[in-house]
C-alpha cells in the first residue's frame, strides 16, 4: 500500500475516477494549465486534455450551474472552489439549484464541489474559513471532511459516485502534514464516523484538521484518563449512532470545531447529544470552538483564535475533573 | 431565620374568590412562622360557603407572622399572614459555597447546592443508580466539591456487593386483615352536605312523587343532535316551569318567592369526595344544545374544583341524574331554600301498551324511565306536582 500525502491522495482520487469513468469532469480556476493553486491536478490536463480537465472564469457561480446542467443530462463534474471562502460567490446555484432539484423536478444532481477550507497559515479572513456549517443548514447537500490521506482519497470516491450534491471540505493545513498508507484504485470510504482512538472516561469529537489536534492533545495520556477521540468524517449525514454510542461509553464530552462557534457542525452534534444522550452524561457538553471573529492574518492572533492543543488539553482537564 | 433590614414585608390577605363573597374561613396553614416559601407556593387553604381552594404565596421569602388562625372566618382583604420578601440583594442560600475558587475560560458551571447539603447528581449517576438501586446517599463523590462522578458510583457498586434479590417476587402468605381505623371524622364537604340535608328533611314536608314517561323521541333526537338526555330533561322541565311557576320558587321561613328566572342546579358528583351542585344561571335562555354545552362545562369545572362561590348559587329548581348505574328511583331531598328536586334516572326499554290512534292496543319495545319530584309540602299540594310532571312527559313524548 503506497504511502501519500492528503493531497496526493485527493490527486490520486480524481486521477482514477478519470480514467475509470468517462462521465467525470473536473472545473476550477487554474485547474488546468498551471494544475490548481495548491497543484492538485498537476500535470492532469496533459493526460485528460482541456475538455474534461476545464479552466473556467473567475465565476463560482458559473462553474456550479454549469456543473449542475453537465449532471442533470449525466455527467459527474468536480468543482473545485480555489478557495472554499469563494464559495459564496456560487452560494445561490449550489444551495438553491442543486440542493433541491430532486425535491423539485425528481432529478438527480451528482456534483462533487471541493472545498479547500481551514486556516493555520496567515491566510487571513477571505483564504481561511470552515464554511461547512452554511451547507449542513441547507437541505440536499450532502458534507463530508477527512482528516486522513486514506479518508481523503476513500470519501472522494464515494462523493463522486453519490447521486446528490456533496461538499467535499478538504483542510488546506492538512494537505502537505497528513501522510498514511493509502488503498490504490477505486474505493469508496462510507459516510460514517470512525473511532480514531477508543477510550471510556472522554470523547474528543472532531472532525477535518481539529482529529490531529484532539490526537496531539491526548496523545500524553492527559494523567491516565482514556480518552476516545471520535472523527466525524461526514457532517451530513451525521452518525448520530455512533455520537450517541461513544457518549453512553464515555459520559463525558468535548466537541471542536475549527469553524465559529455560533450554529457551528459541533453545535447540532451538542444538541443531538443534549436530546438524545442525556442520561449518558456525566458532566456539561463542552465546546472549545474559534470565536465569532473573522480569522486573523496575523500570526500570534490567529493561533490564539484557533482551537489548539493546549486549549482542548485543558478543556478535557476540567471536564475529566468535573 | 430572621429577615434583614433589607426584606421588603408583604402581606397575606384572603382573597376575593367571586364577585359575591364577602368572607373566608381558614382551613388549615401550610407554614410556620419562620418558614421559608417560595412565590405561589400554596401557603393556606381557605373556604367560603361551598368552595375550598388554596391560597398561593405573593412573594418568595420567610413567614413571619401568621395572624389568622385555623377556623377563623374573616372578610375579603383581611391580612391573615406576612412574608418577609427576598429581595434580589440577598442570594439564594449559598452558605457552603467555598468562596475565591478560580475558573478557567472553559465554560464549565458548576452544579449548584443547597445549604442543607442536599446534593445533586448528574443524569447518568441517577440513571445507573436507579438501575442498581444504588443509594446515592452513601456514595462519596471524588469529583469537583465532592460530586458524585460515574466512576464513583461504579467505584461503590464493585465495593459494594448488590443485596441478593428475594427467590420469587411475591408470596402467597397474606397478613392477617387489620381492624379498622377509626378516620377522626368527616371532611368538610361530607359535614357540609350532611347539614344541608339533614336541614332540608327537618324543616320541609317532603313529598315525592313519580310518572312513567316513553323516551323513544327523545332518544331518536338526542342521537341525532349529539347531546346527552338529561339536557332534553332539563329544557322540559324549564318549560314545565314556565307552565307551572309556583314550583320555581324559593320558600324561606314563611316567605314564599316566585321567581322569574329559571336557574337550574345540576348535581355533580366528585366521586369519594361528594357532591355539588353547579347552577347553570338564566337556563330558560339556552335551547338543548346550549344546555348541554352549560351542563358540561360547570360538571367538567366541578371535577376539576375550578367552580366559584357564585357557580353554586341561586339555583331555583334542581335536577338530579344518577342513573348511569342502572338504578331507576329515588326520593331526592329537597336543595333549600328551593321547593323541587326532580329525580332522572336509567331509560330502560320495556314492553309497554300503546294505543294506536284507531284504538286499537298492542304491545311494543319502548325505551322507559321514570321521573320523581321531590316536592315541598308547605308550599304546594300534589295536584300540581302531577301537573308538572304531566307537563314534563308530555313535552319529552312530543320531541322532535
Amino acid at each position: 500500500m503506497p504511502t501519500l500525502t492528503y493531497l496526493q491522495a485527493i490527486s490520486s482520487a480524481l486521477r482514477d475516477e478519470l480514467r475509470a469513468d468517462p462521465r467525470v469532469l473536473l472545473m476550477g480556476e487554474d485547474i488546468g494549465v498551471f494544475g490548481g493553486a495548491f497543484k492538485v491536478t498537476d500535470g492532469f490536463v496533459d493526460e485528460f486534455g482541456t475538455d474534461r480537465v476545464m479552466d473556467t472564469p473567475l465565476a463560482e457561480s458559473g462553474i456550479i450551474g454549469t456543473a449542475i446542467g453537465a449532471a442533470v443530462v449525466g455527467m459527474r463534474p468536480v468543482c473545485e472552489m480555489q478557495f472554499s471562502d469563494f464559495i459564496s460567490c456560487g452560494f445561490d446555484q449550489l444551495v438553491n439549484v442543486a440542493g433541491k432539484m430532486h425535491y423539485r423536478q425528481g432529478l438527480a444532481v451528482p456534483i462533487t464541489v471541493r472545498l479547500p477550507s481551514g486556516g493555520g497559515f496567515s491566510g487571513g479572513p477571505f483564504h481561511s474559513q470552515n464554511p461547512e456549517a452554511w451547507f449542513m443548514h441547507s437541505p440536499g447537500i450532502k458534507v463530508v471532511a477527512p482528516s486522513t490521506a486514506s479518508d481523503a482519497k476513500g470519501l472522494l470516491h464515494a462523493a463522486i459516485h453519490d447521486p446528490n450534491p456533496v461538499c467535499y471540505m478538504e483542510h488546506k493545513h492538512l494537505y502537505r502534514r497528513v501522510k498514511g498508507e493509502v488503498p490504490s484504485g477505486v474505493f469508496e470510504t462510507p459516510f460514517t464516523a470512525r473511532v480514531a482512538q477508543p477510550g471510556s472516561d472522554l470523547v474528543v469529537i472532531a472532525y477535518g484538521a481539529m482529529v490531529s489536534v484532539a490526537m496531539e492533545a491526548v496523545s500524553d495520556g492527559l494523567d491516565g484518563a482514556s480518552v476516545e477521540v471520535l472523527d466525524l468524517r461526514s457532517l451530513v449525514p451525521l452518525d448520530e449512532e455512533a455520537i450517541l454510542d461513544s457518549v453512553e461509553r464515555c459520559s463525558k464530552v468535548v466537541i471542536i470545531d475549527e469553524a465559529n462557534s455560533t450554529c457551528a457542525a459541533g453545535a447540532q452534534v451538542a444538541a443531538l447529544i443534549a436530546e438524545k444522550g442525556f442520561e449518558s452524561l456525566d458532566g456539561p457538553v463542552v465546546r472549545v470552538a474559534t470565536p465569532d471573529v473573522p480569522i486573523p492574518f496575523s500570526p500570534p492572533l490567529e493561533a490564539a483564535v484557533l482551537p489548539g492543543v493546549e486549549r482542548v488539553r485543558e478543556a478535557c482537564r476540567e471536564l475529566l475533573a468535573y | 431565620m430572621s429577615s434583614s433590614p433589607t426584606d421588603v414585608l408583604v402581606d397575606v390577605t384572603m382573597p376575593q374568590m367571586g364577585v359575591s363573597v364577602a368572607e373566608g374561613t381558614v382551613v388549615a396553614w401550610r407554614v410556620e412562622v419562620g418558614d421559608s416559601i417560595e412565590a405561589d407556593a400554596t401557603i393556606a387553604e381557605i373556604s367560603t360557603d361551598k368552595i375550598d381552594t388554596e391560597v398561593p404565596s405573593p412573594a418568595s421569602g420567610v413567614v413571619t407572622e401568621i395572624l389568622v388562625p385555623v377556623e377563623s372566618t374573616v372578610s375579603v382583604g383581611t391580612v391573615m399572614a406576612r412574608i418577609a420578601a427576598t429581595g434580589a440583594s440577598q442570594p439564594q442560600s449559598l452558605d457552603g459555597e467555598p468562596a475565591g475558587q478560580t475558573r478557567t475560560e472553559t465554560p464549565i458551571p458548576s452544579l449548584p447546592r443547597a445549604g442543607n447539603g442536599h446534593r445533586r447528581y448528574s443524569p447518568v449517576v441517577q440513571r445507573i443508580a436507579a438501575e442498581h438501586g444504588v443509594d446515592l446517599e452513601q456514595v462519596s463523590g471524588t469529583g469537583r466539591g465532592g460530586r458524585v462522578r460515574k466512576q464513583d458510583v461504579l467505584a461503590f457498586m464493585e465495593s459494594a456487593p448488590v443485596e441478593e434479590p428475594p427467590l420469587h417476587i411475591e408470596s402467597p402468605y397474606r397478613p392477617d386483615p387489620v381492624a379498622p381505623v377509626v378516620d377522626g371524622g368527616l371532611s368538610r364537604m361530607r359535614r357540609q352536605i350532611g347539614q344541608h340535608m339533614k336541614r332540608s328533611l327537618e324543616v320541609t314536608a317532603t313529598c315525592t312523587t313519580w310518572i312513567e314517561v316513553d323516551m323513544s323521541r327523545v332518544e331518536a333526537a338526542r342521537t341525532r343532535v349529539g347531546v346527552t338526555g338529561l339536557s332534553f330533561v332539563a329544557r322540559a322541565c324549564i318549560d314545565a316551569l314556565r307552565e307551572h311557576p309556583a314550583l320555581n320558587a324559593w320558600l324561606d321561613g314563611e316567605t314564599y318567592t316566585r321567581l322569574s328566572d329559571v336557574n337550574l342546579g345540576i348535581a355533580v358528583s366528585l366521586g369519594d369526595d361528594g357532591l355539588i351542585v353547579p347552577v347553570v344561571q338564566r337556563a330558560h335562555e339556552l335551547s338543548v344544545e346550549g344546555l348541554a354545552a352549560r351542563i358540561r362545562d360547570v360538571a367538567r369545572r366541578a371535577r376539576a374544583r375550578e367552580l366559584t362561590p357564585d357557580d353554586v348559587q341561586g339555583g331555583t329548581f334542581t335536577i338530579t341524574n344518577p342513573g348511569q348505574y342502572g338504578s331507576i328511583m329515588a326520593t331526592p331531598i329537597i336543595n333549600l331554600p328551593q321547593v323541587a328536586i326532580l329525580d332522572f334516572e336509567a331509560v330502560i326499554k320495556r314492553a309497554v301498551v300503546v294505543t294506536d290512534a284507531d284504538g286499537n292496543d298492542s304491545i311494543a319495545i319502548r325505551p322507559m324511565t321514570i321521573l320523581g319530584l321531590s316536592w315541598d309540602h308547605r308550599a304546594l299540594d300534589g295536584a300540581l306536582a302531577a301537573q308538572f310532571l304531566a307537563t314534563v312527559k308530555r313535552l319529552l313524548e312530543s320531541v322532535s
